[in-house]
């Protein structure tokens, strides 16, 4: 990768990008809990009830009978609060899970193999990228990037039977990257019939932070511009210094990237315009009399016959006429 | 340009020394959901087997009662006394479940917190919206990068589908050359060579100018296929060789080495010193020296410009949100206009240095057309701002060597 992010600085962004993909799966679980907590409590009633009533009628001598048909409603109210009960856990448990699995994911950042990282990093901006386009309300493409890039794992959490929409199966819960943001997605978009309220409601829409990580594809690619970007060379009219490996060169981003403040150098690098090389001690630049500099191994490369051609504007020279420059 | 104490903001904006303890993040989060889920485990087992016990008590009690001998006849004193402990229980038991499964909340929310201690909520505004005029330009500008990026990648019916869904249109010849490199790569990825070659052979004199040794690295895992086929193949790999013959000079060596061990192949090459041959790594490597090569030809970079633009957003993102708190403790926010520059420098190691830049020594500013680097006649270089400062009565003393010279006698360079 041609951007060098330490351990170090992986974590510090880890902790301002992955709020929501925590929060998120966080809130699932306390909602469930809560729910969990309601159905037990209400079941809990109900035997209470019963059981009550059961009580009330051993105080009156009774039949055998009467209490035999009592003692069925209150077996029939214990095994629906043991179906509730174990139902409701495991769905608390499932998001518990679901919470582990991301953690788990985000570990990854910091893994001792550079493969595993750095396959890590390629799912985080497959990820974002899944983000941004739910929020512009691209869901096909969502879905079908995220089976591609394999940050999409159980579908069962699609089909919850609750009330879908028909032919768009959006990245549920169960997704081990993807946090799940049914409730602000926004409402257009060509492919969003019916309402978005669809998947989990409860999950209040102020909970979730206010510039959710699909900004951060466009807060991303903004704040790009301005490390890499130059505005002498990136921008000149002729295209004359464009560079292949530089993005703010690149079509779409040069256009992108042109109201964005400049990166910041307090101190020279300079780069062959041969060879893509650093110039520094061990590649010194040197001056041509034309005033174009290039590194000394890049001159001895294109040397032939004691003589160079300018790439740039193609006068020859004599390589002894090339002046070492020196740059503090 | 304002000359703000660029010092004293960085020593704040270093990252923490101690990596470790930025990795607790995920740590503490994790402790938290791990006691939940062990709770839950607890909780859920202690559920169910209480129930259990239950129904079966009260299952036997009914049995008994129901029993032909009771039938119509007024309840015992024994039998009413433990009736009324029974339902004693149920209710005690029901209770206690529901109250420890409440307990349990404290696990949970403790979770929460761990992740509102540990995870910053807020992008804080680092960018400012009112740099673009247009929202939907800019939406319309990012979805075609993404579109460019998914093809760069190989997910061509991503892209396809995004260009249906947004309602872009990507001209084709934009389309060709990559539907051509991932026709190729799919043929790699299934170790099939023949593609790879005749995109070679076809590029070969644009290849040469590279210096790139793909074509003979490709018939030479051909050559090692047909090793690993065994002694039949033999004749096979001896009349393949012949595809050597126009790299002899360039790759010697590496000939002879297949050429030798031809030798062990009735052995079986995995038992001879050759067997290194035989690795597997050979067809991923081939696959990047393909990719590397072909982007080159064809002008492109290897890692699509979307991509390394985020990956440098990720690391600004937190360094810029940083300096932007510090900044606002401190009240000094006159110091960051957004227009202009960012006021720290964001290291995103030297393989992102794609362009020359030269910061005067002296203004400590980045040189631009309208204030150029300018080579003095000892041959140190400061920007034509600079030397204009330093002209004392018509003459100028480089400030590196005391050498005085005229100001005319400076030259204008071009890195």
């Amino acid at each position: 990768m041609a951007v060098q992010e330490s351990a170090a600085q992986l974590s510090m962004t880890l902790k301002v990008q992955e709020y929501p993909t925590l929060k998120v799966p966080y809130e699932t679980l306390n909602k469930r809990f809560r729910a969990a907590q309601k159905n037990i409590d209400r079941e809990t009633s109900h035997v209470t009830m019963v059981v009550a009533e059961l009580e009330k009628t051993l105080s009156s001598c009774p039949a055998v009978d009467s209490v035999v048909s009592l003692l069925d409603g209150v077996v029939e109210k214990l095994s629906v609060l043991k179906r509730k009960a174990v139902e409701s856990i495991q769905a608390e448990d499932e998001s518990a899970k679901l919470c582990k699995r991301r953690i788990e994911h985000l570990k990854e950042h910091s893994s001792d193999q550079p493969a595993a990282a750095s396959m890590w990093k390629r799912k985080r901006m497959d990820r974002m990228m899944v983000e941004h386009l739910l929020r512009c309300g691209y869901y096909n493409t969502a879905v079908k990037l995220a089976r591609q890039s394999g940050i999409e794992t159980r579908k069962k959490a699609l089909q919850s039977g609750r009330r879908e929409p028909a032919g768009r199966s959006p990245p549920g819960h169960g997704h081990a990257g993807l946090p799940a943001r049914h409730t602000h997605l926004p409402l257009q978009g060509p492919a969003g019939p019916g309402p978005v309220a669809d998947a989990d409601p409860a999950v209040p829409v102020r909970q979730l932070p206010a510039a959710p990580a699909g900004e951060q594809l466009r807060v991303h690619a903004h704040l790009a511009g301005r490390p890499l970007g130059d505005k002498d060379t990136c921008y000149k009219e002729d295209g004359s210094s464009k560079s292949p490996d530089c993005p703010v060169c690149s079509r779409s981003l040069n256009k992108l990237a042109q109201p964005l403040p400049m990166a910041h150098c307090a101190n020279s690098r300079l780069v062959c315009k041969i060879s893509g090389d650093v110039m520094n001690e061990n590649n010194p630049p040197m001056m041509l009399p034309n005033g174009y500099v290039y590194g000394y191994n890049s001159l001895l490369s294109i040397r032939q016959d004691d003589k160079v051609v300018c790439p740039r504007t193609k006068e020859v020279f004599h390589f002894s006429q090339a002046e070492k420059v020196y740059i503090m | 340009m304002p000359p703000w104490p660029r010092c004293s903001l960085m020593q704040w904006t270093l990252p923490s020394p101690q990596s470790e303890a930025a990795m607790e993040q995920c740590a503490s989060v994790e402790r938290e959901v791990d006691k939940v889920l062990q709770k839950f485990l607890t909780y859920g087992q202690h559920c169910e087997q209480s129930l259990e016990e239950l129904l079966h008590h009260v299952g036997q009690l009914r049995a008994e009662l129901a029993s032909a001998a009771l039938q119509g006849t007024p309840l015992s004193a024994t039998l009413s006394l433990v009736m009324s402990q029974c339902c004693r229980k149920i209710k005690d038991t029901v209770q206690k479940l529901a109250s420890d499964h409440k307990d349990i909340h404290s696990s949970v929310s403790r979770v929460g917190k761990a992740i509102d201690r540990n995870f910053d909520s807020e992008i804080c505004g680092v960018v400012s919206d009112a740099v673009w005029d247009s929202r939907e330009k800019q939406q319309q500008i990012l979805q075609m990068a993404i579109v460019e990026h998914l093809y760069q990648q190989g997910m061509l019916s991503v892209a396809e589908e995004l260009c249906q869904e947004s309602t872009l249109n990507v001209d084709l010849d934009f389309k060709q050359p990559f539907l051509e490199l991932n026709r190729i790569l799919e043929a790699l990825h299934e170790q099939d060579l023949g593609p790879a070659l005749e995109w070679a052979v076809s590029h070969r004199q644009r290849l040469l100018e590279l210096n790139s040794s793909l074509e003979f690295k490709l018939h030479r895992l051909h050559f090692i296929r047909l090793l690993a086929g065994g002694p039949e193949k033999q004749l096979e790999a001896l009349s393949y060789a012949r595809h050597f013959q126009p790299f002899a000079r360039l790759h010697q060596r590496e000939i002879q080495v297949m050429m030798g061990s031809l030798v062990y192949l009735r052995l079986g090459l995995e038992k001879s010193p050759y067997c290194h041959l035989l690795d597997n790594s050979h067809w991923a490597e081939i696959c990047e020296t393909f990719t590397r090569d072909a982007c080159s030809l064809l002008g492109l970079s290897v890692e699509s410009p979307l991509s390394v633009s985020f990956a440098s957003g990720c690391v600004a993102l937190p360094v810029l949100m940083n300096i932007k708190a510090v900044i606002e403790q401190r009240q000094c926010t006159g110091v960051w206009s957004h227009k202009d520059e960012l006021p720290i420098e964001i290291e995103l190691g030297m393989k992102c240095w794609y362009h020359s830049v030269f910061a005067c020594p002296i203004l400590r500013q980045q040189t631009s057309d309208s204030n150029p680097p300018i080579k003095l006649i000892c041959g140190h270089v400061i920007s034509r701002d600079a030397l204009n400062k330093l002209i004392n009565g018509g003459k100028l003393k480089c400030p590196y060597c005391p050498m005085e010279q005229n100001p005319a006698d400076g030259k204008r360079i071009i890195f």
